[in-house]
């Protein structure tokens, strides 16, 4: 056999998590050598390159960096068995290509069909699953950008800050209900507070959602769910009045369009 | 010299009719909300202060523009004010929509099934290696379903005192401390006496929840997580800090923020806030803010 004493890594980021996969493949495999044991995918890595293990064993929750990341730096130098408690994508991804996977707690017949596989494969080089890894990285951050509130998009500004005495306030664009561009400030105003920053109304304009505020006026930018009705008033102007708020807000001549259709 | 002074002379004509037609629109305004009984009086005044001085006819044309001008405007205020009225209706009609809704999402169950499934998993590796702390995390579990999962909830849906509240984070904490080990640490700051003042339900756990799952799971590091409570004024302060990673400014708002934010609106008006905090020293600092009562019925 080319591998009287083959070598694993195990990462999990949750201690015992990692003391029941060492027992059970103990259990299962008793030749295999343990040789390092990471609580997350960088020292993973790292411990990888040092001890070039035949095997690894990847959590794919993980500080820092998860188990994919992880396994897309070394598929080529070992073979990878992911290990899982939920990640039901990345299950089904798994079962339809040919990446091997645990889901937690591992049982030990399953562990030993997996140890068998590995058996076989051993005396290969590793498989090249790049593509695939890829794959599922992406699909991993598509889904954890539904899980945030389901309108979020990526990369919009979310989140306001205001200086707060020593500490910096973060105020949520949904509290927002406009932003009113004063000499050398910018008025964020809630339903409850009021807010001086120094972003100016342009630079929040690039930044925030465009679905979520609307220009009204050169020095106003407002909230679109926050805005109760439009109305015309005795001299013609659009006037907007907001929700859980006295005063209206002015609508210039050039952005009245956007309420045309009122 | 004499193109400046054309240009200053143009400035000044220009300005003076930008003020006429302000102030024309605010004689507009002043019309159409004015009473009738007070505008006869003005009518009047004028009237007799033109007798006075001799200026007669501009009185007369002063009241024969107003009154046109009144007429047609207090047609259209009158509209406004109905239109007014009915919105205000739609409002209270929203509200009760946005409070079935703000209690519906609450009575969903929030456990996260990643936060199930990991931690049975750390029981059943327990179970092998230490009884005594798998019975220990078995029993927190079982503490942490019956408050999270809405069936097991009192129907009153309240039932809400800030000591029981605390008292379920501390099973939800101590599940995430079996698991993190030495990467989580915890602080309870709460004073007894506190523990009989109402608080809502589900909303400490949430910001417990948010900070380990934002802030210091993420951390290889990990840190510490601060449950802290004090009355400033009249006003109970409940506090959850960590020294996690801190805020994504382009992260969403999670549903649990919303929710929270939704409910306080809801129970307390704008007595009550939210106040979502970077502290200079890193982290978040995410603070509930409401009314203080000693007990239930105080």
């Amino acid at each position: 056999m080319a591998h009287p004493h083959p070598t694993a890594l195990i990462a999990d980021d949750e201690a015992p998590m990692r003391d029941q996969l060492r027992a059970r493949l103990h259990e299962a495999w008793p030749e295999l050598r343990i040789v390092a044991e990471a609580a997350n995918g960088v020292e993973a890595v790292a411990l990888a390159a040092e001890h070039k293990p035949d095997i690894a064993f990847l959590d794919i929750r993980m500080p820092g960096m998860g188990g994919i990341d992880a396994a897309r730096q070394i598929y080529a130098q070992c073979h990878i068995v992911f290990a899982t408690a939920y990640d039901q994508y990345a299950v089904e991804a798994f079962e339809q290509g040919a990446i091997d996977y645990l889901l937690k707690p591992v049982t030990l017949a399953r562990l030993e069909t997996t140890v068998a596989r590995l058996r076989r494969q051993l005396d290969r080089a590793p498989q090249d699953i790049g593509a695939q890894l890829a794959q599922l990285a992406q699909l991993g951050q598509q889904l954890a950008s539904q899980n945030q509130a389901s309108t979020a998009k990526p990369d919009y500004l979310r989140w306001i800050q205001a200086q707060a005495g020593n500490s910096l306030r973060m105020v949520s664009t949904r509290e927002v209900l406009f932003f009113q561009s004063d000499d050398k400030y910018t008025r964020v105003q809630t339903a409850t507070a009021q807010h001086l920053i120094r972003k100016t109304l342009k630079e929040l304009e690039e930044e925030l959602d465009p679905d979520e505020f609307w220009r009204i006026h050169r020095s106003t930018l407002v909230r679109v769910d926050a805005i109760a009705e439009v109305r015309r008033d005795l001299r013609g102007r659009q006037m907007l009045s907001l929700r859980g708020y006295p005063e209206e807000l002015e609508v210039s001549r050039n952005h009245g369009t956007l309420f045309q259709q009122m | 010299m004499a193109a400046t002074q054309i240009n200053r002379a143009l400035d000044f004509v220009r300005d003076a009719f930008r003020e006429a037609g302000v102030l024309w629109w605010r004689f507009f305004d002043w019309l159409a909300l004015i009473e009738w009984r007070q505008l006869y009086l003005v009518w009047f005044l004028v009237f007799v202060t033109g007798l006075f001085i001799k200026l007669t006819e501009p009185a007369i044309w002063f009241i024969l523009i107003s009154f046109g001008v009144k007429v047609l405007a207090g047609g259209k205020r009158r509209a406004e004010l109905l239109a007014r009225d009915a919105s205000t209706k739609a409002d209270v009609a929203n509200l009760e929509r946005r409070l079935t809704e703000a209690q519906m999402a609450t009575l969903q169950a929030q456990v996260e099934p990643h936060f199930l499934f990991n931690t049975l998993a750390l029981i059943g590796q327990l179970i092998e290696t230490d009884q005594k702390e798998a019975a220990r995390v078995h029993g927190h579990l079982i503490e942490y379903l019956r408050a999270s999962l809405p069936q097991m909830r009192s129907a009153k849906g309240t039932g809400g005192t800030l000591g029981k509240q605390v008292e379920l984070s501390r099973a939800y904490l101590a599940i995430m401390q079996a698991r993190m080990k030495e990467r989580l640490a915890v602080r309870v700051e709460v004073p007894d006496f506190l523990g009989s003042a109402p608080f809502p339900p589900m909303m400490l756990q949430t910001l417990i929840e948010n900070s380990i799952k934002h802030g210091l799971e993420p951390k290889v590091a990990g840190g510490t997580i601060t449950v802290r409570a004090r009355v400033e004024g009249a006003i109970l302060h409940v506090d959850v800090l960590d020294d996690g990673v801190g805020f994504n400014l382009h992260a969403g708002n999670g549903v649990g923020l919303v929710n929270i934010r939704e409910r306080l609106a809801l129970l307390y008006g704008k007595d009550a806030e939210l106040v979502i905090e970077t502290p200079a020293s890193g982290g978040a600092c995410v603070s509930i803010r409401l009314p203080y009562r000693m007990t239930e019925d105080g």
